[in-house]
């Protein structure tokens, strides 16, 4: 009895290790394959091209979604293709560690509400109000600073429970600076940065995190990329523009933003689209960047990162669309590809 | 009948209230425990049996919109947790006769004992750390072989002591009639002992391999994960814990599914490898008997 289990197991053993062998040999046929670590606020985006960009055959991409904190972390370290942040990086950081960014297609945050009996979709909200409601100063649906940007609207005696991002997090970064930069008092008390000191709330980690908090959560309120909200039928409020103005979220008003970057003056291609002006504009709205090494070790993986983002510039406008991403403008796309001639390794250009 | 003082009876009667309060506590916990493995199990197979399919063996991971399966995140887990038990398995086990039957309580052993506790109770985020320093980031990519090593490290404090500690349950006499029939050591441990505690030894590297299935965390930073198919070991690999840990915070109702799916397929594993090592052991024994 014994000798026989001891038997059959070392031929299951032997026969595992033939197959492992085997399979081992199959393997290594997808060299054309790309590793990113990336930011969330791109994910959708660059899941969607990636599989677009897998059925023309030129090869796959692997979007590992950890944050723009650890994005940037692993594309430093050399243990990814490329790494994504939404948060420009700064330029001695780039230069120290021999990193080219460029942006790779623009976004939109939005704020989501969870108010039971309240159709979110129609509240109005200003920065002000909400940098208040993060700064734990109105804590409840019914306070007079939110009736009186709603005259009409029955809001209930609901306490406001807000979600913030518990990672770094280039979104955080986006939505904080929008706040600091209409709200003094958040400014002073909270800052803009990829994590910053909440003085309310609970953190979730990533996009998806924090619209399952405001999904989940009577009297929710948290923060998130466009396509979040979209993808999970979640309720995002009229924001108040520069130009006094409430606007919905919508693709022309992300548009209106983006159409008014100034890509030329912007150091390492982080041109500013928060709180622009114009009637129909979007307030908080941003590009999402790219870092591939300047000097890569293995030039062939390097020009497949950038044979995919030249893929996405030429062909991915409409899942960009579908998505309500904003594509880059044409003039930023050369001006993109330009920079990706700076590239070498080993002294020979990577992208001709 | 004897009749007893009543100092006599009033102790056997707090006793036996002591003991009715003790067991009962004893049978409440045992029905949480128990209660608590039926809901989860019943959460699992709830959740995840409507998003069964062939298509979660058949197709990789996709983005939401276009279906997907796991098949990539199944093989994927398949391959290292494979690997990782072929490297562990032997090493623990070599470390644990070591242990039983040539170190036994010189000071080495108990150096290599103490050792082997830390490493089994350390968390397994660490081991993630340190394989991400030692075979990530020098190699610059992250792999499915780093993945592969990490749960080797896992695997292997466990097995050795589980087979160190079925060792010991082997009788003395087995190891003296071996010598006095004239084998060497390496023939008594090789031809006597190891047959003896076989069952036992696999049920050890059973519950070994069962426990790095479900790891996530030194997958983490190591194998990193992987949307598309790949069974090449020097890419990032994809595998079942990192592809829940992924979908399940997912907005979309689909990748959450998934997520289920690929719990609930981890769960009866994870449950059959309990099973098949406890009933190879029954085996095992009543061959013996």
């Amino acid at each position: 009895m014994l000798n026989q289990l001891t038997k059959s197991v070392g031929r299951v053993v032997r026969a595992a290790a033939i197959a492992a062998v085997i399979g081992g040999g199959i393997a290594a046929a997808s060299a054309q394959d790309i590793t990113g670590a990336c930011a969330t606020f791109p994910g959708p985006i660059y899941t969607k091209w990636g599989e677009q960009y897998k059925a023309t055959g030129a090869g796959a991409l692997n979007y590992q979604a950890v944050g723009s904190g650890a994005g940037v972390t692993q594309i430093i370290n050399r243990t990814v293709d490329f790494g994504a942040s939404d948060t420009p990086v700064a330029s001695e950081r780039l230069a120290s560690n021999n990193l080219l960014q460029f942006p790779a297609v623009i976004g939109a945050v939005v704020v989501v509400v969870n108010i039971p009996g309240v159709d979110g979709a129609n509240l109005k909200l200003n920065g002000a109000v909400i940098a208040d409601i993060y700064q734990g100063r109105i804590r409840m649906w019914n306070a007079k600073e939110i009736k009186d940007l709603n005259p009409g609207v029955t809001l209930p005696a609901v306490a406001i429970a807000p979600a913030y991002r518990a990672d770094s997090s280039g979104t955080t970064n986006i939505f904080t600076s929008y706040l600091a930069s209409v709200s003094l008092p958040f400014q002073t008390n909270v800052g803009a940065g990829n994590s910053v000191p909440w003085k309310t709330g609970v953190g979730a980690p990533g996009n998806a995190g924090v619209a399952a908090a405001v999904k989940n959560t009577k009297g929710g309120i948290g923060y998130v990329e466009y396509a979040y909200a979209t993808e999970n039928g979640m309720q995002a409020p009229m924001l108040e523009n520069r130009a006094k103005k409430f606007v919905k979220p919508t693709v022309a008003g992300f548009n209106a933003a983006a159409s008014q970057a100034n890509w030329n003056n912007a150091p390492n291609m982080a041109a500013s689209m928060l709180n622009m002006s114009g009637d129909t504009t979007w307030p908080i709205v941003s590009a999402t960047y790219v870092l591939v090494p300047k000097n890569p070790s293995d030039p062939v993986r390097a020009a497949n990162v950038l044979k995919f983002f030249d893929w996405a510039f030429k062909s991915g406008g409409p899942a960009a669309d579908q998505l309500h991403y904003i594509a880059l403008p044409k003039a930023v796309q050369d001006q993109v590809r330009k920079k990706w001639t700076t590239i070498s390794a080993n002294g020979q250009p990577v992208w001709k | 009948m004897r009749t007893l003082s009543p100092a006599v009876k009033a102790r056997y009667f707090r006793r036996q209230a002591a003991d009715l309060i003790m067991s009962g506590l004893c049978i409440v916990a045992a029905i949480i425990g128990i209660i608590m493995l039926a809901l989860i199990l019943w959460m699992l197979f709830s959740k995840g049996l409507t998003g069964l399919s062939l298509d979660v063996f058949t197709k990789s991971m996709s983005s939401t919109g276009t279906g997907g399966g796991l098949a990539n995140a199944i093989v994927g887990s398949l391959i290292q947790v494979g690997i990782g038990s072929m490297i562990g398995a032997p090493l623990g086990m070599m470390v644990g006769v070591y242990l039983s039957e040539v170190g036994k309580t010189s000071p080495f052993a108990s150096v290599v004992r103490f050792v082997n506790d830390i490493l089994l109770s350390a968390p397994s985020v660490l081991i993630g750390l340190f394989v991400y320093q030692i075979a990530v980031s020098p190699f610059g990519g992250f792999s499915g072989i780093a993945g592969a090593l990490a749960l080797a490290l896992l695997a292997m404090p466990v097995v050795a002591r589980t087979t160190e500690d079925i060792l010991r349950l082997v009788p003395q006499a087995y190891r003296d009639g071996a010598i006095a029939l004239g084998s060497r050591e390496n023939e008594v441990v090789r031809k006597v002992i190891l047959p003896a505690a076989f069952g036992g030894i696999l049920t050890g590297i059973l519950l070994a391999v069962a426990r790095i299935a479900g790891e996530t965390a030194p997958l983490i930073f190591t194998s990193l994960g992987n949307s598309n198919w790949s069974t090449d070991l020097t890419k990032p690999m994809a595998s079942l814990p990192i592809a829940i840990y992924r979908y399940a915070g997912s907005p979309s109702a689909d990748l959450v599914q998934l997520a289920w799916t690929g719990a609930l397929l981890i769960t009866v594993g994870v449950l059959l490898l309990n099973v098949v090592s406890r009933v190879s052991l029954a085996a095992v024994k009543r061959g013996q008997s």
